[in-house]
């Protein structure tokens, strides 16, 4: 029972990163990172559940994630408003005038 | 059972509950006054409250470790003592700051993430542990992006803010492991529940949650191949915020890293595993650093960008004692961290005066600089001297310090690269050098330096050239330092 969950999340947070490292839409990489964060909570839920030692502190470690998963994409659409205002785009890989 | 709020000694939190309160009430100031009227207050209550809280932790030093809120937050000689780090380090940046007219908000999120990296310290648990790095990561995103309108600012915020979310993925992701195989977030129950899954057949679980958690931290502390940020955020952001990010919090990544590795990981010691696979990671994450950050920096020509591969660089040897142990393991991390802030704090206010009135990112800005201002190009060779450390200077003990550690845990072959990376240093910080020195200035005009920057740079000359020549006081002071009390329980436990 506990595997399938464990590889649903695992599947999730690998299907994050590859849209966090290869997406050219930045609101696609912004929802990339929020999949990473919520597969964490699935695996801390079934930890919580179906673990080596089940308890409630699973939980609640989740509403401390969510919480903070919702202020991040906050200040990262905020980056991102302020980002089209001044260039003009939302594609991130034109956001690249920084080199060396 | 029966511990209630009231019955903690609620002092052991005053540093913490100073910062808060501040930031707080500075918050509400900025709404109900005028810009006109609450911008002195706030400059004047940050660096109060910082210096407050400072106090605080020199009257707290020497109490025995306190735990409290059912043991998730804990106060003891080693978070103390990063606590004295980062409100120092702080306090320079703040008086950094004062140098241009900035918004409110930029001092009340400088107090929150230093508020971040303080909880950081103490915690003992995942959850406030997490939510401290969180404070420090989310308030840093904003302060770099704090000038709105300025395309590049835009651009470090968000490349920071997206590697920043994933790193913190990556720790969260491993941190879900250790709870899995504990059933608890506290940090003394994972070490035990790590050392039962290890002989019990979980080990693959706890190198995996290991291995997710060392991606995370790498990126957090800018080590190679995780290191891509660092020099777009530093070149992107204000000077005050990219010291920030240097010094404060690059500290406070590598205290986390001590306290989550040697407390969570510890059974890994006692299998053996340590030597055999950590060892050779962490290794490998410092030497991949060195050598990234000390070539990669000899063909800058951005100062901003120059001092990121600089302390990509520094971030290597800072993590070689981790790696090794060794006897000399805190009181070395200790001091080249302290050294290491004075030295860029410091560095990075000249760059910041010497570009602005040059007008130019370049080094080429430096060209002349000591017929333009000769105490000031006399000041900027020293520490330039010091991070390349030679001696004389307080870098040269540090990295003497750090190599003698790892010669004395047998790592010969890190050894080698750090003294030849180190050699390799020696080009990009004499090229700033000879352009002081050899190069023709584009014009006589003296540098301007007010009396704010004028102290910190009085202060850190006088510190690196102090512990540079009597470095015996400050390496006495850290080697008697109760380390080890940060991996134990505190008396008061509830458990």
């Amino acid at each position: 029972m506990i595997t399938s969950y464990l590889a649903l999340a695992a599947i999730l947070f690998s299907i994050g990163l590859f849209g966090v490292l290869t997406k050219r839409n930045a609101v696609i990489v912004l929802f990339s990172i929020e999949l990473m964060l919520n597969s964490v909570n699935i695996n801390l839920v079934t930890f919580s559940k179906y673990g080596l030692v089940p308890g409630i502190s699973g939980h609640v470690f989740t509403l401390f994630t969510i919480t903070i998963a919702a202020a991040e994409v906050a200040v990262g659409l905020a980056i991102l408003i302020s980002l089209y205002r001044n260039l003009g785009s939302a594609e991130a890989d034109q956001y690249d005038s920084m080199k060396g | 059972m029966g511990t209630y709020l009231l019955d903690f000694d609620w002092t052991v939190m005053a540093p913490e509950l100073v910062i808060v309160i501040t930031a707080a009430l500075l918050t509400i100031l900025d709404l109900i006054l005028k810009e006109k009227h609450s911008y002195p207050v706030t400059k004047f209550l940050s660096i109060w409250a910082v210096g407050l809280a400072g106090y605080f932790v020199i009257t707290g030093w020497g109490d025995s470790s306190y735990q409290i809120l059912a043991d998730t937050y804990r106060v003891d000689p080693f978070s103390l003592l990063f606590k004295g780090i980062f409100l120092l380090g702080t306090l320079f940046i703040l008086l950094f700051s004062f140098a241009k007219k900035r918004i409110n908000e930029y001092y009340y999120l400088l107090l929150t993430a230093l508020l971040g990296a303080m909880m950081m310290v103490s915690a003992a648990d995942l959850i406030t542990l997490y939510v401290g790095l969180e404070l420090l990561s989310i308030s840093s995103y904003i302060l770099v992006g704090i000038q709105k309108r300025k395309k590049q600012a835009n651009e470090a915020a968000w490349k920071y803010m997206i590697l920043g979310g994933a790193s913190s993925a990556f720790i969260l992701y491993g941190m879900s492991f250790l709870y899995g195989l504990s059933g608890s977030t506290n940090l003394y129950v994972i070490q035990q529940a790590v050392q039962e899954g290890l002989t019990s057949g979980y080990g693959a679980f706890v190198y995996l949650s290991f291995a997710l958690i060392i991606i995370g931290f790498g990126f957090k502390i800018s080590t190679a191949p995780f290191h891509t940020w660092a020099p777009d955020v530093y070149q992107g952001a204000q000077a005050p915020i990219t010291t920030f990010l240097a010094s404060i919090s690059k500290a406070a990544g590598f205290a986390l890293m001590l306290r989550v590795l040697i407390l969570a990981f510890s059974p890994l010691f006692t299998t053996g595993d340590w030597e055999r696979l950590v060892s050779p990671l962490l290794l490998t994450l410092a030497a991949l650093s060195m050598i990234v950050g000390n070539t990669v920096a000899l063909k800058q020509t951005n100062a901003k960008r120059l001092m990121a591969y600089s302390s990509i660089a520094q971030a290597g040897y800072l993590l070689v004692p981790l790696a090794t142990m060794g006897m000399l393991l805190f009181p070395s991390m200790a001091f080249y961290l302290i050294v290491y802030i004075m030295m860029v704090i410091a560095a990075f206010v000249i760059v910041e005066q010497v570009t602005d009135a040059t007008g130019d990112d370049d080094i080429r800005a430096f060209a002349g600089l000591y017929q333009r201002s000769p105490l000031l190009s006399l000041i900027m060779t020293v520490l330039l001297i010091s991070l390349a450390g030679l001696p004389i200077t307080a870098g040269f003990v540090g990295k003497v310090l750090l190599i003698s550690n790892a010669i004395y845990t047998q790592h010969f072959v890190i050894t080698f690269i750090m003294i030849a990376t180190t050699v390799i240093s020696y080009y990009y910080y004499f090229g700033i050098i000879r352009q002081i020195y050899f190069r023709s200035p584009a014009n006589q005009n003296p540098i301007p330096i007010r009396w704010e920057q004028g102290l910190i740079l009085g202060v850190s000359i006088a510190m690196v050239l102090g512990l540079g020549l009597f470095p015996g006081y400050l390496i006495q002071f850290l080697g008697e330092v109760d380390w080890g009390s940060a991996f134990q329980m505190a008396t008061n436990s509830g458990r």
